[in-house]
């Protein structure tokens, strides 16, 4: 069973009385620890596509199957509780949360679904900071953190409750090539160690370079598919 | 509770505008504490005065009299025998026991006239349930049978008069004729209570009924007991009556303060206006802060979206952050407020300083008006002021955590 599957999804944006499509059609397979990129002009669509991955938002038509499971059809809770589960988010613009350490920031997501003791939840939460090179950064407020060592954090954030599926909207953007690089490489490492399926959107040559697969994304369909490695 | 904790931790960010609304609430607290502390000593004064200056306790009346007192009439007067008043002051928890006899006169000092109320007393017995002995300032108190009169220092200065000074006093009597006492001026006072130094003139008894032709009757029976005994020993007062055949009855001096008991009624309701006006000013300051904030953070409500919690959930934080401002708000009110009131309680506030007579308007109270502690008013306004800062948190906070995902995170 693949991980998701994306079958004939369309998205139009009523825009006034002007009909507006995102998605045209998507068709798409997923397996799952795949390390995929989606790339394309700005505005084909891309960014949509992710957010109808992450159970953000639903499809005008078609349907979306994560882990088997119909979610195109879901109620806003019943979406809020997949996401909470299964799906880990990295923005281009961090998202962290100013008034929370770094410890804290990757703390909140764990914390939504795990209860179990304080002891475990900090190993955690340290563990993942560790991997992700935060190290002694910790009790850092995101103010205090360099935007490579943010996008870290939202990393450690989007991996610490282990999800099967980590979608990240151009995570690079905003960062300089050697941090670019290092964020990227991080989630390589990811992908291999947890085996957590990433799929992420950038326009960055350098970056697509990592991933095994690059999905080509043009006026809202696919228009090329390829694997590499 | 991590959300609890993340809720405590937002109160720190905007600081600048949580310190406003912190400040706009506490300072709406301190006015309605101040206001409640002011109108309470008002009050407790206003009421103390009355019990001290005019009516004592209790007063012992007949009906019809009482019924038509505001005209002072020589009707319906009491005529007992000493045995019977020496009864009612030998009663368990009477402290005095004065009779008066309530007139109208004009007062005269040869050149102006002005109406005024007469009062004979027996100095004796009238000291007993009267503090206002304490308060003659120039001169002395008469003794029975003497034709001299005491009369506030208000009336003085409006009559041009001082001690040993004569004054006529005309009056009707029982029989509706003429008559007039002459008396000289042996004491002034001047008694917290305005009404008292402004028009009465206290005669000796026997001289009054005299000049009334009222043989030994006399108006009421003026008692002194413990405050807040009035009721109880009314009800015995009423049953010795009863079982005497006397068809006197016992009147609680908050009868004869239906003013100033309706002012204090208008005052519940005033504070009640200021209370909802502070209310109104902590709901908007909060709804405010709720609804900025929630504007402020649209990416981070989109971020808590898509780690997956739920409407609820987000609502609870801002909920945490709302109802700490409120409680911080309330503290900081309940401190400003314990300050204030306690200032007035010690020092009181004279409103002569601001040249405004307050016995014009019916408030027997002439000096300082000292603050009264109402420590019930401090935690029930702080309880408020949790509820209302969690309650009138809940609607913005609910727009904020409706808000669509993708417009959050991407604040579109």
């Amino acid at each position: 069973m693949s991980l998701l599957e994306l079958k004939g999804v369309k998205k139009i944006y009523q825009q006034g009385k002007i009909e507006v499509p995102a998605l045209r059609g998507v068709d798409l397979i997923v397996e799952q620890g795949e390390f995929s990129t989606i790339f394309g002009p700005s505005g084909s669509g891309e960014t949509t596509l992710l957010n109808m991955i992450g159970c953000l938002d639903t499809p005008t038509e078609g349907e979306i199957r994560l882990n088997g499971n119909k979610v195109s059809d879901l109620s806003r809770k019943a979406l809020a509780m997949t996401r909470r589960f299964n799906i880990g988010f990295v923005f281009q613009s961090y998202n962290l949360i100013p008034v929370l350490t770094a410890y804290e920031n990757v703390e909140f997501a764990i914390r939504l679904i795990d209860h179990t003791s304080e002891l475990k939840i900090k190993e955690r939460v340290l563990q993942i900071l560790e991997e992700v090179g935060l190290k002694g950064l910790e009790n850092r407020r995101p103010n205090e953190l360099s935007g490579g060592e943010s996008q870290r954090v939202a990393i450690a954030r989007a991996l610490v409750k282990e999800p099967k599926l980590v979608l990240a909207d151009e995570p690079t953007a905003n960062l300089d090539s050697k941090n670019a690089t290092d964020v990227v490489k991080i989630m390589v490492k990811m992908n291999k160690e947890l085996g957590t399926t990433f799929i992420f959107s950038t326009h960055d040559p350098m970056v697509m370079e990592y991933a095994h697969r690059y999905i080509n994304f043009k006026d809202g369909m696919i228009s090329a598919d390829e694997r590499r490695g | 509770m991590f959300s609890f904790k993340f809720g405590l931790k937002n109160i720190t960010r905007q600081k600048r505008r949580n310190v406003i609304t912190i400040m706009v609430i506490a300072f709406a607290f301190f006015g309605y504490l101040f206001m409640d502390s002011v109108m309470g000593g008002m009050e407790e004064m206003s009421f103390s005065n009355i019990k001290n200056y005019d009516t004592g306790n209790i007063q012992v009346a007949y009906p019809e009299y009482w019924e038509d007192r505001e005209k002072l009439p020589l009707e319906n007067l009491i005529y007992l025998n000493q045995d019977i008043v020496d009864s009612i002051k030998n009663m368990d928890g009477i402290l005095g026991v004065s009779p008066e006899l309530r007139f109208k006169a004009n007062l005269n000092n040869g050149i102006d006239e002005t109406v005024v109320l007469g009062l004979g007393i027996s100095p004796e017995q009238y000291n007993e349930v009267f503090a206002t002995q304490n308060y003659i300032i120039e001169g002395s108190m008469f003794s029975p049978g003497e034709s001299k009169a005491v009369i506030g220092v208000k009336l003085a200065e409006l009559m041009d008069l001082k001690i040993n000074d004569y004054i006529t006093l005309l009056v009707r009597t029982k029989e509706d004729t003429f008559n007039t006492i002459d008396v000289e001026i042996t004491g002034l006072l001047n008694t917290p209570n305005p009404m008292i130094n402004n028009g009465v003139v206290f005669v000796p008894l026997d001289i009054a009924q005299q000049a009334l032709n009222v043989d030994n009757g006399f108006s009421l029976l003026a008692l002194k007991t413990a405050s807040g005994d009035e009721d109880k020993i009314g009800k015995v007062l009423m049953d010795s009556f009863k079982d005497k055949d006397l068809e006197l009855q016992a009147y609680s001096w908050r009868e004869s303060a239906e003013s100033i008991i309706a002012l204090s009624t208008a005052k519940k309701g005033g504070i009640g206006t200021i209370l909802s006006v502070v209310l109104l000013i902590g709901m908007i300051g909060i709804i405010n802060n709720v609804i900025l904030s929630a504007l402020e953070r649209t990416g981070e409500i989109g971020m808590m979206k898509a780690l997956g919690m739920r409407e609820w959930e987000i609502v609870f934080v801002f909920m945490v952050e709302a109802t700490g401002i409120g409680i911080l708000g309330g503290l900081a009110g309940c401190l400003i407020g314990f300050a204030g009131v306690g200032l007035m309680a010690k020092y009181g506030f004279g409103f002569n300083v601001m040249g405004i007579d307050i016995s014009e308007y019916g408030i027997p109270i002439l000096d300082k008006i000292y603050g009264t502690w109402n420590y019930p008013a401090f935690s029930f306004l702080f309880i408020l002021s949790v509820t209302v800062a969690l309650l009138s948190s809940i609607v913005p906070a609910y727009w904020a955590a409706h808000k669509d995902p993708v417009k959050a995170i991407y604040h579109r």
